[in-house]
């Protein structure tokens, strides 16, 4: 009986005991200089930072994957953070495929002399889209379009086709001008702008803010979209352009054309990547289809120099 | 030394805090610091999964400015943190914490699967320790690199030993305020038990006055405002009511503990009133120590009435003659009576306890066993009558064993009854001698009756031829013989016919004096010719009875005649006469300085035909017919050889006869 208790005791005095982990030894005095090296042969592919770069990535990842495969070219694709930002590196060459709204185009078409090559189809099944202004459901002081005056508007951009331009173009022919708000703000910070004018909107900071088609359904996993109501619709206007900046190789603009047209919605693999990116189809485009939208910033008065 | 139960409550009490406390220490301070190991790691872990989720923005724009913030954000955080760096999806350093460049070896010393969480892996620098953390940097299941985090595990070391040592003072403190609370709650624990202790002892001692539990601060008379005086309860502040019996309350149940405590639970009283378990002990063992001095007092008072009783019972076998026993069913005796103490010459401490084999010789041990067996196997009781040797010789008892029954099946022992029947035995015998003596005496009286006429025939006519015949002839010798050996034979038959008591009876009043008187002057000349003397002393008043004189004359015939054929010649015989005891009765002694008679033979001598004499000289019937004479006037007669008179002169016989008066009694009473 003793020894059970001299066995439970050393049991308790020495079962705590545990052997400790081995330990990898490391010499941190051997150290470098980290120096990152510029990859030769890289085709940079960007898409405007609309949205936040995690879904930039997550709509434009595939895609990239597919053009790479069909064009045997290396494609990458980089997250600018601002549309300015997106419309120099373009300017500086450091971007030779350009995904972006019309107005960016027009700018960067007239800035550094990018070309459009392709546009896309709408999951709408459109090759044109809209702006929208949009207001909480439950502001009774905002029924239509003409009830926009004196109120406080957010925007998603300056440079923004149907989160400003567009619905601007719309105000405008409806009489309504930049005077007769009582404020105009643009989405702050970089990326991920639609969702900051839907999410100021919904939070009752703003009382109008102005999104392009489609951005509802990006924010439904965020908010609860019945509280918001759209109060009118833009015209519709050309959708969004692949364009190559000036100098990119056209044997390049080729195999991408050539990729794009392969791209079929009724193939399996197509349409993940086509779902992804939130169009059907990718068609061929020029510059010129891109002219109302030109002739729609002169009415406001936008310059494509700012 | 010898412990008391304070020191050995409070030696267990502080030793299983102390054991309790070593055991928590090293168990579940080593838990803790497993525990406390284990979330450093999980942190590490954390730390590194928040760090690349905010990383990806970052990775995606190339935007080293805020990949830097956030590295040095982070190494910042906690002092804990020794590095942070991001390597690129092919491995190589994209921005670290690093102010002198990046130590090369850090790249590969630990890594991250895909599809893992996180990698940790403990680095030694040579001066440190590190926990090393690996988390994959990971958008839409793509990885763009790998975020490593270096935590110092001294750091955690630091953070555990303060955690022990916080549990090491927090248990010590627990262990002390433990054995305080403990020691506060004990002492009055210790100090009840101790009194119930000195309770108990006082108790063994005989004392069972005593007072173990608390003063009560309520009673039942307040509660229940009750003025009963007579309720044994009231005003008795020693003991709680529910342990009395007889309490006066209309909600209290009659009976003693048992049967009321039930009831008495459910009373205010008892909500009120009841303690813990220790007072309640106390309470308890102070009215069990009242129970229990009033049932010694009754069990006193019953065990005087039964040692009463039993003294009484003891007394009453003793002073019974019969000799009574009580075995037990294996034959050892239980009880005994004095009678049978006496009749084995043995105390009844000497006997009790022992069986027949230690009592009695082997044969009657075997035949009680063999008798006592039989008893207990068939229940059926014995009666019998045994010869046993006695003290004075063989012994006739007559013998009752009756089996004891306790239940219908069950035979407890047996009683065994005996009575000393010797004395019955020697009457029987002699009234069966008696009886046969009674017939013979009719038998010879009718004989004697149809024989005495023939020989008076004879007689006559041999009287009648005497006279015919010459004297001098052989005839006449002839006829003489027969004529004497007639007068014998009438004499024999006369005797028969005394001794039958068929002769009839003269009661009289005489003096026997003068009864005396003259059957000496009958015998006195032809004692004198063989020198024989007879000296006599007379009571000086007349011995006057109730009787008939011929044959009394005839019993004083006898004695004389027996003196003188005892004496044969030269010698006297001494007559007293006078009163006995009483008035009522006469006392005669006839006593001689003859021969005497021999022990064996003066038991028979009042035998019918029993003479020493010669053929010629005795019938044997002298004695008898004496002794029935004697019987018939209801007297006694008694023979002592040598005289008790104490006269040394030869051997001697002494015969006193002692007779009723007889005066008050009307004519015709005696016996006969």
């Amino acid at each position: 009986m003793k020894y059970g208790w001299v066995f439970l005791l050393c049991f308790l005095l020495f079962s705590g005991c545990g052997e400790n982990e081995s330990a990898i030894k490391v010499d941190l005095t051997e150290r470098e200089q980290v120096i990152l090296k510029e990859e030769h042969g890289v085709i940079t592919y960007a898409y405007l930072p609309q949205y936040s770069h995690t879904i930039s990535h997550f709509r434009h990842h595939s895609l990239i994957q597919y053009l790479r495969k069909e064009t045997g070219l290396n494609i990458k694709q980089i997250f600018p953070d601002t549309f300015d930002e997106h419309m120099k590196m373009v300017g500086q060459e450091k971007i030779d495929i350009s995904y972006s709204n019309p107005f960016i185009y027009i700018k960067i078409a007239h800035r550094y002399g990018a070309k459009a090559f392709a546009r896309i189809v709408e999951m709408t099944g459109k090759d044109k889209f809209r702006g929208q202004i949009i207001c909480r459901a439950d502001n009774s002081s905002i029924k239509n379009i003409y009830d926009c005056r004196n109120k406080r508007w957010i925007a998603v951009d300056s440079t923004s086709a149907g989160g400003y331009l567009y619905p601007l173009g719309h105000f405008i022919d409806h009489g309504i001008t930049k005077k007769d708000f009582k404020e105009i703000a643009f989405a702050p910070g970089p990326g991920g702008k639609q969702e900051k004018v839907v999410l100021s909107v919904y939070a009752g900071k703003y009382d109008i803010g102005t999104i392009r088609e489609g951005t509802l359904d990006v924010v439904s996993d965020k908010i609860n979209i019945n509280k918001i109501k759209v109060v009118s619709m833009s015209n519709p206007y050309p959708g969004w352009v692949y364009a190559a900046r000036k100098n990119l190789d056209k044997k390049i603009v080729e195999k991408l054309n050539q990729a794009f047209r392969k791209l079929d919605f009724n193939n399996k693999e197509h349409r993940e990547i086509l779902e992804a990116a939130s169009f059907i189809k990718v068609i061929n485009s020029v510059d010129k289809d891109f002219d109302p939208v030109r002739q729609l910033a002169e009415r406001v008065g936008m310059s494509l120099e700012e | 030394m010898k412990l008391g139960f304070r020191s050995k409550i409070y030696l267990g009490f502080f030793s299983l805090l102390l054991i309790q406390g070593l055991v928590i220490f090293l168990w579940v301070s080593q838990v803790m610091k497993d525990s406390m190991l284990e979330e450093i790691k999980n942190r590490g872990v954390s730390i590194g999964v928040s760090l690349s989720a905010r990383m990806v923005e970052p990775m995606l724009a190339m935007d080293f400015l805020r990949m830097k913030v956030l590295v040095d954000e982070t190494v910042q955080l906690d002092n804990g943190i020794f590095y942070t760096f991001v390597l690129d999806e092919k491995g190589n350093p994209l921005i670290h914490t690093f102010k002198h460049g990046f130590p090369v070896e850090l790249k590969t010393a630990n890594t991250v699967q895909d599809g893992q969480k996180g990698s940790m892996q403990l680095l030694d620098t040579g001066d440190q320790l590190i926990f090393d953390y690996a988390v994959p940097v990971i958008i839409n299941d793509n990885r763009l690199g790998t975020l490593r985090l270096g935590l110092f595990q001294t750091q955690a070391e630091k953070m555990v030993n303060k955690i022990m040592f916080t549990t090491i003072v927090t248990i010590i403190f627990a262990i002390l305020m433990a054995g305080i609370v403990g020691t506060l709650l004990l002492k009055p624990v210790t100090k009840s038990i101790k009194k119930l202790h000195d309770s108990s002892e006082q108790a063994l001692r005989g004392d069972l006055d005593v007072r173990t539990a608390p003063m009560l601060k309520k009673n039942c008379w307040d509660i229940m405002q009750c003025s009963q005086k007579e309720c044994p309860a009231y005003e008795n502040q020693c003991h709680r009511c529910w342990y009395m019996a007889g309490t006066l309350c209309t909600s209290c149940v009659e009976g003693e503990y048992a049967k009321r405590i039930d009831s008495c639970q459910q009373c205010q009283v008892y909500k009120q009133c009841s303690g813990d378990e220790i007072q309640s002990l106390a309470e308890s063992f102070d009215a069990m120590t009242l129970s229990l001095k009033g049932n010694l007092s009754d069990l006193k008072t019953a065990e005087s009435i039964l040692n009463e009783q039993k003294a009484l019972l003891q007394t009453i076998l003793d002073a019974i003659p019969d000799f009574i026993s009580l075995q037990d069913n294996e034959g050892c005796y239980v009880s005994v009576n004095r009678a049978f103490c006496e009749m084995l010459n043995k105390n009844k401490e000497e006997i009790i306890g022992k069986a027949n084999g230690d009592l009695f010789s082997k044969t009657l041990a075997e035949m009680f066993n063999k008798e006592d067996k039989s008893i207990l196997e068939t229940r059926i009781p014995l009666v019998k009558e045994n010869r046993v040797p006695g003290l004075k010789g063989l012994k006739w008892l007559h013998v009752v064993k009756i089996p004891v029954l306790e239940t219908k099946n069950y035979v407890k022992g047996l009683v065994c009854s005996g009575r000393d029947i010797t004395k019955l035995k020697a009457v029987q015998e002699q009234l069966t001698q008696s009886q046969k003596m009674e017939s013979v005496g009719r038998l010879a009286a009718g004989v004697a009756h149809e024989i005495n006429t023939p020989l008076g025939i004879i007689l006559g006519y041999a009287q009648l031829l005497l006279e015919d015949v010459e004297k001098d002839g052989q005839m006449y010798e002839d006829v003489a013989t027969i004529a004497k050996q007639t007068k014998l034979c009438s004499k024999i038959v006369a005797d028969l016919l005394n001794f039958s008591r068929s002769s009839q009876k003269n009661i009289t009043k005489f003096n026997i004096n003068e009864a005396i008187k003259e059957v000496l002057s009958m015998v006195e000349h032809t004692f004198s010719l063989n020198h024989v003397i007879v000296k006599h002393e007379y009571d000086k008043n007349p011995l006057l009875m109730q009787g008939d004189k011929e044959k009394l004359k005839q019993v004083f015939i006898n004695l004389l005649n027996n003196a003188f054929d005892a004496i044969k010649e030269n010698g006297s015989i001494f007559i007293n006469s006078g009163f006995g005891k009483t008035q009522s009765e006469i006392k005669i002694s006839i006593s001689d300085t003859g021969c005497g008679i021999s022990k064996d033979n003066i038991k028979k001598i009042f035998e019918p035909f029993y003479t020493t004499k010669g053929p010629d000289q005795g019938t044997g019937l002298g004695l008898s017919v004496t002794f029935g004479i004697i019987k018939e006037h209801n007297g006694t007669i008694n023979v002592y050889s040598p005289p008790l008179s104490g006269k040394k002169e030869g051997n001697g016989t002494q015969f006193i006869v002692v007779l009723p008066t007889g005066l008050n009694m009307k004519k015709g009473e005696l016996n006969g």
